[in-house]
């Protein structure tokens, strides 16, 4: 009888082991597939540039300095690895892109270009797409690391090697408001 | 811990069943009424009759609940006329990138249909139905009001009423009664036979209390929930202030937009008392909270942005800040902060208007910049150096003073800030009369003119038939005496909405509404020429 009981248990501590084990596999695949869909969106901005940066040379022929710093931007964010120096790539991406914008709005000609809109909507809806997959990836990771840390999860991650992933850094500017210009117009 | 925006759980599904159950016993009473009054049936103790009764019912009910609950999204696509966005049209193009974003936030596991209402209301709505079919609408009268910004506060609003599955039980609630009583509405509308008429109304009227019970188990509380949720995906609180602010002010759809679908809008199409009302009956009976408060409640949340705003140049101080002073901060025409500025600097702005709204340093609530009295010394300084003397009026949207003009050969009062006219009774009929057809209107008015038309005839239809009024709630101040103007048509025939003061015998003009109104008159557009058209 005894003997009856104690495999019970056993059986029931397998199947306890099985869930946490399985619940966390989840959440670690669901941190790397949101992850793949910031990669996506990533991607889609890096392809656009180029088409921006050819689309306004010839107007900003006065302003190569600004267009370079974008080109190299991009070229770094293209090379970047892993969460931590991708987001330091792509604010610095970020930030030379606002610059650019910042630039173009003293140029009538481009603002009223057509190609130029349609490529500047297509950006504004590309960062917006990178802003919440971001979110929905650090919201995952966040799920993800709580899941790891409360007990009696933790015994079971540190028994199989569940490694903690890391959060996507939000750029400086965007972390108070989205699209904020602190400088002063003119300045 | 936080929630993701596809892990929120479905917690109130369980009203779904018990819509189910209000329609059973509502199908159940129809019978027992039914029974004892035309088969003398003694309900007391019929076990007989009630079982079969019960199964009627049950069958009926199961017949109805599927029939209005799992295919709504198409109907209410349908009733409304609303089509997919136009990938060619600039506008469209935007709504439909805003909609992918938002596909982003699912994690791209929901896929969301995206329409628009060819209607010149202000509305957007939300659907979802048991098939699994889920759809955000926008009219394109709020689509071109709209800044980006302003679209992506709309659509994560919406959105967020999907994501969270609170839009399926409202839908299953107004799909139920709400189809069917729309559907006889628009019926009696669009017939011209009295005999039809009546009764379908009477049933609509009566499908639609019952409709309303329903209202009941709709809480007030779910569109504060996509207010926050909207600003949490847009980190924008202003954009959907302002959005709100202009949906108070403009037609909400009312006669258009079905009866049965009011509680799927952002904001209830018919603009009622109740809604603006706070306490336990309206809380229990409305389904959509006070504008006032929920514009409240996304200022204080700009003002916590603008504060972290604040903190970040107090932390980096340009060399224009070192000097003492004021400092603002102003939301330039893309929606976005900038600043801090000096007064000087603020004067220099060339967009910034009466309407621009101004946050004057950390932890200020944002305001219009009319408002300000510092500010606004800007906007007279710009009256003095470029126009004639002002009169005395001021202008009821901007407040700045009206300027004296010569239209037609006689005078008005324009507002040079927010193109707006004030002409006094008198003069009106003057300029009618000299309206020749030697200076015809522009294209873009006669189109403005005809569409304003026809939008207007529904709702003056609706109006003549429900006894109610769907006039806006904030109603603007008279330029002279200051008391709140009444808004109506200008006629029963040239249905352009204008604001009057009877006792100082004025009449305000929005933008474009003089010219439309003599374009009306020239080009004899009647509200039957153009429903015939």
């Amino acid at each position: 009888m005894v003997g009856w009981i104690l495999l019970g248990i056993l059986v029931l501590c397998i199947l306890w082991l099985i869930t946490i084990y399985n619940g966390l596999v989840t959440k670690r695949n669901d941190v790397q597939g949101s992850w793949k869909q910031i990669d996506v969106q990533l991607n889609r901005r890096h392809d656009l540039i180029p088409n921006l940066v050819s689309t306004v040379k010839g107007a900003l022929e006065f302003e190569q300095d600004t267009l370079e710093k974008v080109i190299s931007a991009r070229a770094k964010a293209v090379g970047a690895t892993g969460p931590r120096s991708k987001a330091e790539a792509e604010n610095m991406l970020t930030q030379a892109l606002g610059k650019l914008f910042a630039v173009m709005e003293n140029y009538p000609d481009l603002k009223s270009n057509q190609n130029v809109m349609q490529l500047q909507e297509e950006l504004t809806s590309t960062e917006n797409r990178i802003a919440f997959a971001r979110q929905l990836y650090n919201d995952l990771v966040a799920n993800y690391r709580t899941a790891l840390q409360v007990f009696p999860n933790n015994i079971v991650s540190s028994l199989f090697n569940f490694g903690t992933e890391e959060y996507f850094e939000a750029p400086e500017a965007t972390r108070a408001t989205p699209a904020v210009s602190l400088s002063l117009k003119g300045k | 811990m936080p929630l993701t925006f596809i892990d929120i759980e479905r917690q109130k599904n369980w009203r779904i069943a018990l819509f189910f159950v209000v329609l059973l016993l509502v199908y159940l009473a129809a019978l027992a009424v039914f029974g004892a009054a035309f088969l003398g049936v003694p309900l007391g103790m019929a076990t007989r009759f009630w079982v079969f009764a019960g199964a009627a019912a049950l069958l009926v009910a199961g017949i109805h609940f599927w029939f209005s609950a799992y295919d709504t999204v198409n109907t209410v696509l349908h009733s409304l006329d609303a089509r997919p966005p136009d990938p060619e049209d600039e506008i469209h193009r935007t709504l439909l990138n805003i909609i992918e974003e938002v596909h982003v936030v699912t994690g791209a596991k929901r896929t969301i249909q995206c329409a628009v209402i060819p209607s010149l209301s202000l509305n957007a709505l939300a659907a979802e139905d048991l098939k699994g079919n889920s759809l955000i609408a926008i009219t394109e009268g709020l689509l071109s009001r709209l800044t980006r910004p302003q679209i992506e506060a709309v659509v994560c609003h919406e959105a967020h009423h999907i994501l969270s599955g609170d839009c399926l039980e409202t839908t299953v609630a107004a799909s139920i009664f709400g189809s069917l009583s729309s559907a006889l509405e628009k019926l009696r509308y669009s017939s011209r036979n009295r005999m039809f008429s009546l009764p379908a109304f009477f049933l609509a009227w009566l499908l639609l209390q019952l409709g309303y019970l329903l209202n009941l188990f709709i809480s007030r509380e779910r569109e504060y929930r996509a207010d926050a949720a909207s600003v949490r995906m847009t980190r924008n609180p202003l954009a959907l202030a302002e959005t709100l602010h202009l949906l108070s002010r403009g037609w909400r759809g009312a006669g258009f937009i079905g009866s049965g679908f009011e509680m799927l809008c952002i904001v209830n199409p018919r603009a009622t008392a109740l809604d603006e009302a706070e306490g336990f009956l309206p809380n229990l009976l409305s389904t959509h909270p006070p504008l006032r408060r929920r514009m409240d409640i996304l200022l204080g949340m700009a003002r916590v942005s603008v504060a972290e705003l604040d903190r970040k140049a107090a932390l980096k101080p340009s060399a224009g800040q070192q000097d003492a002073g004021k400092r603002y901060f102003a939301m330039s025409p893309r929606q976005q902060w900038e600043g801090p500025f000096a007064l000087q600097e603020m004067a220099a702005l060339p967009w910034l208007s009466p309407l621009s709204w101004i946050a004057p340093g950390e932890g200020r609530t944002p305001d219009r910049a009319w408002n300000d009295p510092l500010i606004n010394t800007i906007f007279l300084h710009r009256l003095n150096g470029s126009e004639p003397a002002p009169n005395g009026y001021i202008c009821p949207t901007c407040n700045q003073p009206l300027v004296t003009a010569t239209y037609e050969g006689t005078r008005i009062y324009p507002c040079s800030f927010c193109a707006g006219t004030l002409v006094e009774n008198a003069r009106i009929p003057r300029i009618i009369a000299r309206t020749c057809s030697e200076r015809p209107c522009t294209e873009r008015v006669h189109a403005l003119a005809r569409a304003v038309l026809r939008e207007n005839q529904s709702r003056r239809i609706y109006q003549m038939s429900s006894g109610k009024s769907v006039a806006t709630l904030p109603r603007l101040p008279c330029p002279k005496c200051k008391n709140p103007m009444f808004r109506g048509f200008y006629s029963q025939v040239h249905l352009i909405e204008v604001d009057r003061c009877s006792y100082c015998g004025l009449t305000w003009f929005d933008k474009d509404e003089l010219t439309m109104l003599q374009c009306m008159i020239e080009n004899r557009l009647a509200p039957e020429s153009v429903g015939a058209a």
